[in-house]
């Protein structure tokens, strides 16, 4: 098997490196021991079951969230021990779309897009206008630049919230299920844009995301985490084929195996009121 | 470059507008629309007794409004009160033979310095005093005397009761 | 047991105090960064301030027009109508004008504060806005602050100056007064600094205590509608006691 084996990355190509993480919220342990890497220039993808916590691990990245044990560094940097100046610095550089595109109702596309430059680059109106106007192409919106974000659909909500989340040309972006709404075409086009931003200006990518076959098209890596803890990871063609108990009932479906489909739940029969009557 | 320009004309029309209020409320409610200064002069008088006098209380003659008290000080070697009053110098015709007095307005009002003209060819000056005064009439005493004589009749030793409802309230 | 003894209502009360006066201290912390945001500032101030002058020019006017009638019928009763002017004025000025104008404030502009800012939470606009290295306490909450600070005073103002219109409207133009009497007795008697000025001192605390409450309500309300929505209650709720509180307080100390 392969994970063993390709779990050692050389530190230093490593942007995102998390060690040992563990969190808890509330009652529940989100992760228990989680180590991964994602390295510099990919495109990686992290997939797992809905609630393991893939949301609580970008806000790991970006140090909104601090872990209870272990680190999580970027770009060498361990975040949550860095002062706020230099957090806020940090996320300067890094790109969050966020899972329901979180647009700022007071302000309409353009401004939305063009929110980062105004708080962070003193640009000539004409140019941030380029600017602006070439992200908003990029993800085929730029005639809906005046429109507010109530007037949008969520795809296209999606798509604003993407050509904010690279206008300041990153060197990380962190996708949150950046496709659920996209019709094909859309699809299509940002795929294209995730590939094009990797390869042109080599901008890391990691996206969290269930979409098997979009995956498959522009990730170098995915990772698999369920319970807390990495479980498989590896080239997607490569993890598909993987014979673990995990990467079957992901990939093929099942209802049955590691990953509990249920909830934590006392007895159904029991609830029921069966259990009683039985007795 | 703004996105809505309309805000910022607004916010200062807004402020504009506030301050515009508070100039009004400063200037034409308040008793800094009274002051002139420079354009009144000082006369003083003595009291035995100011009663509920406050400095800023109106002075009157035949109830009209001629200027304000300024200040008021115990005197240490006489033991009495040392009202200044500054007075319109529209007023500089006030004979110099004037006697004083401190009324109440209404029954329960604020006290106020009432001055009787007298007849003399000469007027007061600046920092002048008025050598006529009567102190103020309180309650208690009046109460007090009524009883002991048995009587408003017998009141007569003392004036001020008697005068002291001037038309100092214009209207009813 | 100690789950028990930390949901007392009364310790929540204690405990919500101090988060409030956490909070107070964050938002001014963060002050001299918002002033970078003056133009958020500007539209704060002319939300707050400029938004409510329909409301507070109307209830001005009649304020001053009902405070008339009853002082002058209680006035009659002394004899004492020629002070009328001087009474409108200082209940306008001293009590009414500051605190009528806070509970407007607070009804119209610091509920829509509270209710922006708590779903500005539930769509994870203001998670947005740090994770674009964008403070949301300098670009939301203390903008917002500011505002109630800057506008609470010059619409009390306002306030006053409509009551006095309407309290002329009603003792001049109505009830016969004089107007010589009405203007005269005023101005001998009111005091910029004692009565004017003392006013706007209480608005501008006024101010800030709406404004402090609207946002830290929004900021603290959990992201959904109905949390959202009883943040909004508690912030006319809380707003409203601690206004007349803090005004009763202030008025001992200042006579
Ligand atoms: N603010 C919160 N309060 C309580 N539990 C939370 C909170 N945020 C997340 N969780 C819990 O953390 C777990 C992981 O959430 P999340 O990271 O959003 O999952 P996902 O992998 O679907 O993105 C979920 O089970 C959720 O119940
Ligand atoms: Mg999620």
């Amino acid at each position: 098997m392969t994970v063993a084996s390709d779990h050692q990355p050389v530190p230093g190509d490593a942007l995102v490196q998390v060690r040992g993480l563990r969190t808890q919220i509330g009652a529940k342990a989100i992760f228990d021991g989680l180590d991964l890497d994602v390295p510099r220039g990919s495109v990686t993808a992290i997939m797992g079951p809905s609630g393991t916590g893939k949301t609580t691990l970008l806000k790991h990245m970006t140090g909104q969230l601090r872990p209870d044990a272990g680190s999580v560094r970027v770009d060498g940097e361990d975040v949550a021990r860095l002062s706020r100046r230099a957090l806020f610095g940090l996320r300067e550089r890094i790109g969050f779309l966020f899972q329901n595109s979180a647009l700022l109702t007071d302000f309409n596309v353009f401004e939305n897009v063009a929110f980062p430059l105004r708080q962070h680059a003193n640009l000539p109106e004409e140019l941030l206008r380029d600017i602006v106007l070439t992200k908003l192409q990029a993800v085929g919106l730029r005639g809906a630049a005046a429109l507010m974000p109530s007037e949008l659909s969520g795809g296209m909500a999606r798509r604003v919230a993407l050509a904010r989340a690279i206008v300041f040309d990153p060197m990380l972006i962190l996708y949150d299920e950046p496709f659920v709404g996209l019709d094909p075409i859309a699809l299509n086009q940002v795929l294209r844009l995730i590939r094009t931003l990797n390869k042109t200006l080599g901008i890391t990518s990691i996206l969290v995301a269930h979409e098997l076959a979009a995956i498959r098209r522009v990730a170098d890596r995915v990772y698999l985490i369920a319970n807390g803890r990495l479980v498989a990871q590896g080239a997607p063609d490569e993890l598909e084929h993987q014979d673990s108990p995990w990467t079957r009932q992901f990939f093929g479906g099942e209802a049955d195996g590691p990953v509990p489909f249920h909830y934590p739940a006392p007895d159904y029969a029991t609830e029921l009121g069966f259990a009683g009557a039985r007795r | 470059m703004n996105p809505r320009p309309s805000y910022a004309i607004g916010t200062g029309l807004f402020i504009l507008l506030g301050f515009a209020a508070l100039a009004y409320l400063a200037t034409q409610t308040t008793s800094v629309a009274n002051i002139h200064r420079g354009n009144s002069y000082l006369i003083k008088a003595r009291f035995q007794n100011i009663g509920q006098l406050k400095e800023r209380a109106p002075v009157k003659i035949a109830g009209v409004r001629i200027g304000d008290v300024q200040s008021i000080a115990l005197e240490p070697q006489r033991m009495d009160a040392l009202v200044v009053m500054s007075i319109d110098k529209r007023y500089n015709d006030i004979p110099d033979d004037s006697s004083a007095a401190i009324f109440t307005s209404g029954l329960l009002g604020d006290q106020y310095v009432g001055i009787e003209p007298g007849g003399s060819p000469t007027f007061l000056k600046n920092g002048d005093e008025m050598v006529l005064t009567q102190s103020a009439m309180s309650i208690e005493n009046l109460i007090g005397k009524f009883l002991v004589n048995g009587g408003p009749k017998s009141s007569g030793t003392d004036a001020a009761p008697a005068s002291a409802t001037p038309p100092a309230s214009g209207k009813p | 047991m100690s789950t028990n003894l930390r949901r007392h209502w009364m310790l929540q009360g204690i405990a919500s105090i101090g988060e409030c006066g956490l909070f107070f201290v964050a938002v001014l912390g963060a002050v001299p960064k918002s002033l970078r945001y003056w133009r958020e500032l500007a539209r704060q101030i002319w939300f707050v301030g400029a938004m409510s002058l329909v409301i507070v020019m109307t209830c001005g006017l009649f304020v001053g027009m009902v405070l008339a009638l009853q002082l002058y019928y209680t006035l009659s009763i002394f004899g004492g109508t020629a002070a009328l002017g001087t009474v409108v004025a200082l209940s306008l000025f001293r009590e009414l004008g500051p605190v009528v104008t806070a509970l407007l404030v607070a009804g119209r502009a610091g509920t829509a504060v509270t209710a922006e800012i708590g779903l500005m939470r539930a769509t994870d606009q203001l998670d947005a806005m740090s994770m674009m290295a964008v403070d949301p306490l300098a670009y939301v909450a203390s903008p917002r602050f500011l505002a109630g600070l800057v506008a609470m005073p010059l619409l009390a103002c306002v306030f006053n100056a409509m009551g006095i219109f309407g309290g002329h409207l009603v003792g001049v133009s109505w009830l016969g007064l004089d107007n010589g009497t009405f203007w005269g007795n005023m101005t001998s008697t009111v005091d910029l600094h004692k009565d004017v000025l003392d006013g706007l001192y209480k608005s501008v605390v006024f101010g800030g205590v709406v404004s402090l409450i609207a946002v830290f309500q929004g900021y603290t309300a959990p992201p959904t509608s109905e949390g959202v929505a009883y943040s909004t209650t508690r912030t006319v709720v809380f707003s409203s006691i601690v206004i007349l509180a803090v005004d009763f307080v202030m008025t001992a100390f200042m006579t």
